[in-house]
């Protein structure tokens, strides 16, 4: 006994030491699967209060670029109102639309802490249960798709980035309509990779990649980015196809959480797929 | 001042400064500058190991509430802690540490600061880039990483030193 209290007493640093990273490392390695760290991140209240009050700070520097960016989306908008069109039958009368059914809505927030330079990163946005947002909802920008929110706060939300090795984003290749995943490899946050496109189709440079829409989280045709580099894998019949984001992920403020109104339908109808298969 | 609460106050700015500033900044090229070690250097050279371990834990946990890294820094800070009195001791001037006195540059001369913090920063950097890719081929972004990140990191540790840690005046 008296031997075993001096072995820890001269290890007791080691031991520390020890237990210390043991506790670290399962933290950090437990994020790979859904986590019990609900505290650890910055949608925790104190941290989340700190960095808006930093963003408010900052987010004077950046208003000329919202602006100009707010016109835009305001024209391409106004252009899509039905008093800018000219009605070419005059016999045909309007009638209300019934046919389409809206599907998703969106919720407006803005970022206030952020990472691009990590293998896998995650930003922080100022909406939570309280606006409506909840876990795996869609995250878009203006450009395309940024991310897919990965825990909620009362106030706040932790979003899983796009430049994150496993966030598995389903898109399709615009006009060939193959499809593939998006991951991220974290070299170049303005790169992400589209994998699963077999060898034998012809894919051009510069075609345009969007979301297929499936597992609910988006809507079918976001824009994610476009083709800038096709290289075949060595040993498999696959290519490695480089996708630019449309999104600048280092210059993200402003973001819309899509809700699917319809996801709880799609859920129980694709919960079955694994027994079928 | 009473040496806990100046530390104490140290460390507090430094992880705020780490987390609404320096963690913040775009760098680009993989660089992740990282302030808060300086906090690990600057403790009382009779801090005891135990304690240096724990309280580096706090810290590098204090840092990812804000960079959303789940651990990942309290590890990498665990490890430069661990490490300290190793480095410490291989560097200690011909007559040793007079442990009244904090080990800063002014005290001890900038080319000691610079090696102290250069291994420090070293090591607690390649722990963490090691840890965030995992990866055995991706050895060309740890080490480029490393590096970078380290060299920035120094630089902006002795800029402090140089602004902040001024001589006291001697009687």
């Amino acid at each position: 006994m008296r031997k075993l209290i001096a072995f820890f007493r001269r290890f007791r640093v080691f031991l520390v030491f020890l237990i210390l990273q043991i506790i670290a490392l399962t933290t950090y390695t437990s994020v790979m699967s859904f986590p019990r760290t609900k505290f650890l991140n910055s949608a925790n209240a104190f941290v989340g209060q700190l960095l808006t009050w930093e963003r408010n700070v900052v987010k004077y520097l950046y208003l000329d670029e919202a602006n100009i960016e707010l016109q835009e989306k305001n024209i391409a908008l106004e252009n899509q109102l039905p008093h800018n069109f000219i009605s070419i039958d005059q016999k045909t009368a309007i009638i209300n639309d019934t046919i389409r059914m809206l599907s998703f809505e969106r919720t407006n927030a803005t970022v206030i802490n952020s990472s691009h330079t990590f293998r896998n990163n995650y930003f922080t946005i100022n909406a939570g249960t309280e606006r409506g947002v909840q876990r795996k909802m869609g995250v878009v920008s203006n450009e395309g798709v940024v991310g897919i929110v990965y825990d909620v706060s009362k106030h706040y939300a932790l979003v899983k980035s796009i430049l994150t090795e496993d966030i598995n984003i389903s898109a399709y290749i615009e006009g060939i309509n193959s499809f593939g995943i998006i991951k991220y490899n974290g070299e170049n946050p303005k790169i992400v990779s589209l994998t699963g496109i077999s060898n034998d189709i012809q894919i051009q440079l510069g075609s345009e990649v969007k979301t297929r829409g499936s597992g609910g989280y988006f809507p079918q045709g976001i824009a994610i980015g476009k083709i800038v580099s096709i290289e075949p894998i060595e040993g498999e019949p696959r290519w490695e196809i480089g996708v630019q984001l449309n999104q600048d992920m280092r210059s993200l403020r402003y973001v819309y959480v899509i809700n699917n109104i319809l996801q709880l339908e799609l859920e129980e109808l694709e919960k079955d797929i694994e027994q079928l298969q | 001042m009473n040496i806990i609460v100046k530390n104490i106050l140290r460390i507090l700015i430094l992880i705020f400064a780490q987390g609404l500033i320096f963690g913040q900044l775009p760098f680009g090229f993989g660089i992740h500058p990282m302030i808060y070690p300086l906090a690990i250097v600057l403790l009382p050279f009779d801090t005891r190991p135990v304690w240096l371990l724990i309280i580096a834990f706090f810290i590098g946990l204090s840092v990812d509430f804000f960079m959303n890294t789940f651990g990942l820094h309290a590890s990498a800070a665990v490890f430069a802690a661990f490490l300290r009195p190793a480095i410490f001791r291989r560097f200690a001037p011909r007559d040793d540490y007079d442990l009244l006195k904090e080990p800063t540059a002014s005290e001890w001369g900038y080319l000691w600061f610079t090696k102290v913090s250069a291994s420090i920063i070293l090591f607690h950097h390649f722990w963490f880039f090691i840890l965030e890719y995992f990866k055995f081929s991706a050895w060309k972004e740890i080490i480029t990483s490393t590096i970078l990140s380290s060299l920035i990191s120094l630089i902006i540790f002795i800029l402090l030193q140089v602004f902040f840690f001024k001589k006291p005046k001697s009687i």
